[in-house]
């Protein structure tokens, strides 16, 4: 009765955190437009919506992440996007949380580079989808977008690493 | 101090740079000098050329050149002259845009 009791709390508890970590995506996805990384080079962004799924995968909670990862892809798709736009990020995003949870099985990595392969494969992915999809051209576009996945990567984990630090308590399931 | 890389990470950074070089040198490869030359003005094609015969076309504000496979803009009359300060240009889907006298040179 008790454990059953426990379960359920559990149970809610999750999902309860869930739901505010992909509204918390959605809404860095709001934030980002603000931070014009765009001057750099058109196209880029910072991902701060992955700090999300990369906090849960050091955390351990690697369906959690999947779980995440996933509604925030749909949820900003049907609020902000199109069926197109919901092509690209849910193919990069999967992969680069699938390479995410990959790397992050290795015990020798730590969030730095679980981050890295995750920007650098969203950005590889989604330039093999424009090049096969759209034109060739966007292959010439491919350096820059690696490079500023290495370089937001690394923001991206230095971010997540200093707010896990204060969530340790609140999302130990 | 917050971050401590590890081995692991080396590796990715690595592997992740490894990428960027590969694909700087597949931009390289793939990388395709243009043949001909299309001057538009007030978006009627005005010249269609070969990049490689020397001539140069008069526009009624502005003189484009087209010299040793590069084309540019010589002169214009235009104010900002961003158009001449585009300089040469030689590779596929290049382009030179003089806005104020609606003239638009591209390579292909």
């Amino acid at each position: 009765m008790f454990a059953e009791q426990g379960d359920n709390r559990s149970r809610i508890k999750s999902i309860c955190i869930y739901s505010v970590l992909t509204v918390c995506c959605i809404v860095f996805g709001y934030i980002e437009t603000l931070i014009p990384t765009a001057l750099i080079a058109p196209g880029i962004k910072l991902g701060l919506a992955n700090s999300v799924a990369l906090m849960l995968i050091i955390f351990g909670d690697i369906k959690g992440a999947v779980l995440v990862n996933t509604a925030r892809i749909l949820l900003s798709a049907v609020l902000f996007g199109s069926l197109f736009s919901l092509l690209f990020s849910l193919c990069a995003g999967t992969a680069s949380v699938a390479v995410c949870i990959l790397v992050a099985k290795s015990k020798s990595v730590s969030a730095v580079g679980i981050s890295i392969a995750g920007a650098v494969t969203h950005n590889t992915v989604q330039t093999a989808i424009a090049f096969f999809v759209l034109n060739k051209g966007v292959l010439f576009y491919l350096p820059i977008l690696i490079i500023s996945a290495i370089i937001s990567g690394f923001v991206i984990a230095v971010i997540s690493i200093l707010v896990s630090k204060k969530l340790k308590s609140i999302l130990s399931f | 101090m917050i971050l401590k890389l590890k081995k692991g990470d080396i590796i990715v950074i690595i592997v992740a740079v490894c990428l960027f070089v590969f694909s700087v040198s597949l931009c390289f490869l793939l990388k395709k000098s243009g043949k001909q030359v299309r001057v538009y003005e007030n978006n009627k094609l005005i010249f269609e050329g070969s990049l490689f015969s020397d001539t140069e076309i008069k526009l009624s504000h502005n003189l484009v050149a087209i010299k040793n496979g590069k084309v540019y803009m010589k002169k214009s009359d235009c104010k900002n002259q961003i158009c001449v300060k585009t300089g040469m240009i030689e590779n596929s889907r290049e382009c030179i845009v003089c806005l104020p006298n609606k003239v638009i040179i591209e390579v292909e």
